[in-house]
């Protein structure tokens, strides 16, 4: 055998025998991987919904595009937290295109009455230490309960109610953004949102 | 030949990765921001190694040496794959901290040096422990420089504050700067060490 088709040979044994064992790891790895992944958005989702809904939020849900929530338009997914049937609030993710660097994804909820319950970062890419202040402290607390029109909404700086950080006012600024973007969609759609959740 | 115990100190100490050979620079400067990054890459990286180096070293002979390379390369991103798989799936939180840097382990210079170097030329246990030896210099570093920044740059380690609300953290630790700032620091200090201990015998 010339050794140039030896080589090839060898190198598609090596290959198969490697792809056999990929394979077989993601067959086995698929389901646990699934399954932590959906235990993670149901404990996020348990962070910022309110108490007291016996929904599975994470089977529940709808899509909705907009570009107030996504530049993009892409389709924001809305899962509804309800008790006995009855609708209670709504978590989607809202994108902040204006950070210090890249997108900022900010988790809300907000209660049927229109009132923020909780407000998480999701995921960002700001500098540690700076910006990265408004996932890693108790910051976005300062967003529970607020509503369309009993706050200020901005930063100290711009003359609203929320906090900046020294040295970080871009990053509490597009988030303050996105979340009340994402509001105000929320209290204009809240019809369509739990509407079309109850015809599924 | 080498013994075992001189494969494993090999790869631990004296041919260290990091503090030696000087490879393997981008993990270890992209995840040391904590010492718990530090470990939890460091332990990626040696389950990789030793597998790769067993690999390796099995099909040391089968191998024509044009083709090793490409050959190698498909077992260490096998490997890689399977530690990113099972991490996900059964350490999912700390595959979110460690995230993209599990990918990266297959470009991690060290892991192919290691086969080319020594696998591809020992005996399988003689690989083995040449991969656990290497794997853990490479933990041990990344521990180092990642307890280093952690403390100057948050002031924690492993997560417990140490320095107390008074210390104001030097955010540059954290951040890129910081990583070759204490790199350049903690080498400083191993060639200290090593000078210090072989100069009586000279």
């Amino acid at each position: 055998m010339p050794e140039f088709i030896k080589m090839g040979v060898i190198l598609m044994i090596v290959a198969t025998i490697a792809t056999t064992i990929l394979a077989a790891t993601e067959e086995i790895t698929r389901a646990p991987i699934a399954d932590a992944k959906r235990q993670e958005l149901l404990l996020v989702l348990k962070q910022v919904l309110p108490k007291g809904f016996n929904n599975e939020p994470d089977q529940d849900t709808l899509k909705l595009s907009d570009q107030s929530l996504d530049r993009k338009n892409k389709p924001v997914t809305f899962y509804l937290a309800k008790k006995d049937g009855e609708p209670q609030a709504a978590a989607f993710v809202v994108v902040a295109p204006d950070g210090y660097s890249g997108n900022i994804e900010i988790l809300m909820a907000v209660k049927i009455d229109g009132t923020i319950n909780g407000v998480r970062v999701v995921s960002h890419t700001e500098t540690p230490g700076l910006g990265d202040k408004v996932s890693v402290t108790d910051w976005p607390k300062s967003f529970e309960g607020k509503t369309q029109t009993n706050t200020k909404w901005g930063v100290k700086k711009d003359g609203g109610d929320f906090d900046q950080f020294a040295g970080a006012t871009i990053t509490p600024r597009a988030v303050v953004g996105a979340v009340k973007r994402g509001l105000d969609f929320f209290v204009a759609n809240k019809n369509q949102i739990f509407s079309s959740a109850d015809t599924k | 030949m080498i013994t075992n115990r001189q494969a494993f100190i090999n790869g631990f100490w004296t041919n260290n990765t990091i503090f030696v050979q000087m490879i393997g620079m981008c993990p270890t400067l992209g995840v040391s921001t904590t010492a718990i990054n530090g470990i939890g890459m460091g332990l990626a990286t040696t389950a990789v190694l030793m597998g790769s180096n067993v690999a390796i070293s099995m099909v040391r002979k089968v191998i024509p040496s044009d083709v090793r390379i490409p050959a190698f390369i498909i077992i260490i991103a096998s490997f890689v794959t399977v530690i990113d798989l099972l991490m996900n799936a059964f350490f999912h939180d700390l595959h979110k901290i460690l995230g993209i840097f599990i990918p990266l382990i297959v470009v991690n210079c060290c892991i192919l040096g290691q086969a080319e170097a020594f696998a591809s030329k020992n005996t399988i246990i003689k690989s083995l422990f040449d991969g656990i030896g290497t794997g853990l210099g490479f933990t041990l570093a990344l521990v180092l420089l990642g307890s280093v920044r952690e403390i100057i740059g948050s002031g924690t380690i492993f997560g417990y504050n140490i320095l107390g609300a008074s210390f104001h953290p030097a955010i540059t630790f954290i951040l890129p700067p910081g990583a070759f700032i204490a790199l350049g620091f903690i080498l400083a200090g191993v060639r200290w060490y090593n000078e210090k201990r072989v100069s009586p015998i000279k």
